[in-house]
């Protein structure tokens, strides 16, 4: 009889542990789900941005054709991109890209002085920064979570309730340093 | 971390009630404890209230501040909060900057005129990083229940001793009479508890400041703003109006500070954040960097 109640009161401790440990990993999964949607949030938001700055600046400068098309081209690969880590390539590609877009824009001085160029260039540079912010919530939830789901006892039955590692945003290494846009 | 706080106050008022059973009996020990425990969730309910209304804190749209606006947005990303916290200014020239409201959600951040003139961008950034910190770690809603035990724990004893002064010692049923021993220690006990509950308050601000840098250091990735911020109000002399106790703990740099320059061997006991230099000295060493002197 004790020992019924032994193993019965050892298994319910045993369920209730383990309960404990899945709901980590659920809360620290739905974290990386969220990270990304707000990654994903300013990198539309950057794109929605690009092709009001490329009239703005084809007002002025219409010869400019090469920058133009690598930005334009580097708006699609954000767009189409797959999976953290394709994705964070393209986009550091397109930082890349309008970076030279506003290298081009500093030889035009009425461009500069345009009040509509000037917003556009802040709105981008905020989007930029806001682009960093949320990368460097994203990396660090998912290396919490990919510590947890690899460390024991959750390695043992992570897998198995679908709980795979994610990949970093970043284009190779983890946590590279974020390429800064000047735009001033 | 509250649950442990529970407990040690849980002790301190349980020791407290049984320094009044010892000297003045069942009834009044318990009258006091329910009525303490009344007090403390009354507080409780109104304390929230009480932060903006007496700091004087006034709300910004992103169009007269969009600088600072975009700084709490992009820090609050970086942090993962759920909403970007409301943006307060309070017009003053010494800079500062504290964190209010229960949980992430309903949060609010708010800055001196001072600090956005004392302040560039990195700086700013940091402060808010800092105060974005204390958010996340939900220290508003720590603090606030510490201070109302600590509020609790002083409310009882005090009854006590006055119980002791008034009622005379130990004359009535149930109370201890024949003990002189058990009455000084009793006695004793009524009179440290609430230095002790007061002592423990400001450990763990203390503690939570160190813990707010770091995290705000993490979520800016630039322990060196952070850290020239603090370098700068250290430089200040200003001292920040409309200041008192009990919101002391929520500001980035223990307002109090300069109003009590004498340091003696035992005020580092009663601050509310840890010098400066430490901070610093400990930003330094996550990030790697040195200062200039």
């Amino acid at each position: 009889m004790l020992t019924v109640v032994i193993v019965v009161v050892v298994l319910l401790l045993l369920g209730l542990l383990f309960a404990l440990f899945f709901n980590r990993l659920v809360r620290l999964r739905n974290e990386t789900e969220a990270g990304w949607a707000n990654i994903d949030v300013q990198l539309k938001r950057r794109n929605d941005l690009i092709p009001n700055l490329v009239e703005a600046v084809k007002g002025y400068a219409a010869h400019e054709r090469t920058v133009f098309e690598e930005v334009t081209q580097a708006r699609a690969a954000v767009a189409g991109a797959g999976g953290p880590a394709a994705t964070a390539a393209a986009s550091d590609a397109l930082s890349g890209a309008l970076g030279r877009l506003f290298a081009v824009a500093e030889a035009y001085p009425q461009l500069r002085a345009s009040e509509n160029f000037q917003e556009l260039q802040s709105e981008l540079t905020d989007t930029e920064d806001k682009i960093a912010a949320a990368r460097r919530y994203y990396n660090s939830v998912v290396q919490t979570y990919n510590t947890a789901i690899q460390s024991f006892p959750a390695v043992l039955y992570a897998g198995l309730l679908g709980f795979r590692p994610r990949q970093f945003f970043s284009a190779d290494e983890p946590e590279k340093a974020v390429p800064q846009v000047s735009v001033s | 971390m509250t649950g442990e706080l529970l407990v040690f106050f849980a002790l301190l008022m349980g020791g407290t009630a049984a320094a009044l059973y010892a000297v003045y009996g069942g009834p009044a020990a318990v009258a006091v404890v329910v009525g303490g425990i009344c007090w403390a969730l009354f507080s409780w309910f109104l304390s929230t209230r009480v932060v903006a209304a007496v700091t004087g804190a006034t709300p910004v749209t992103k169009e007269e501040q969009p600088d600072l606006y975009r700084i709490v947005e992009n820090m609050s990303i970086a942090a993962g909060l759920p909403a970007t916290p409301e943006v307060r200014i309070v017009d003053d020239p010494a800079p500062n900057a504290f964190a209010a409201g229960r949980g992430p959600k309903q949060a609010f951040v708010c800055v001196t005129s001072g600090l956005l003139q004392t302040m560039d961008h990195r700086e700013l950034e940091g402060v808010i990083s800092h105060e974005i910190a204390h958010v996340q770690h939900r220290d508003v809603r720590l603090m606030t229940l510490v201070a109302v035990l600590v509020g609790v724990v002083a409310m009882i004893s005090d009854f006590a001793l006055r119980m002791i002064f008034w009622g005379g010692m130990g004359n009535r049923r149930g109370g201890n009479q024949n003990n002189p021993i058990l009455l000084a220690i009793a006695f004793l006990g009524l009179l440290l508890a609430p230095i002790a509950a007061i002592g423990i308050q400001l450990a763990v601000s203390r503690r939570r400041e160190y813990q707010a840098d770091a995290g705000g250091a993490e979520i800016s990735g630039d322990p060196e703003g952070l850290a020239l911020a603090l370098r700068k109000l250290e430089q200040d002399p200003r001292e920040i109006r409309h200041m008192n106790r009990s919101t002391a703990h929520l500001y980035i740099e223990g307002p109090l500070r300069k109003a009590t320059d004498a340091r003696g061997l035992l005020s580092g006991l009663f601050d509310t954040h840890p010098p400066l230099e430490d901070r610093i000295a400990r930003l330094e060493q996550m990030g790697g960097f040195k200062l200039p002197q």
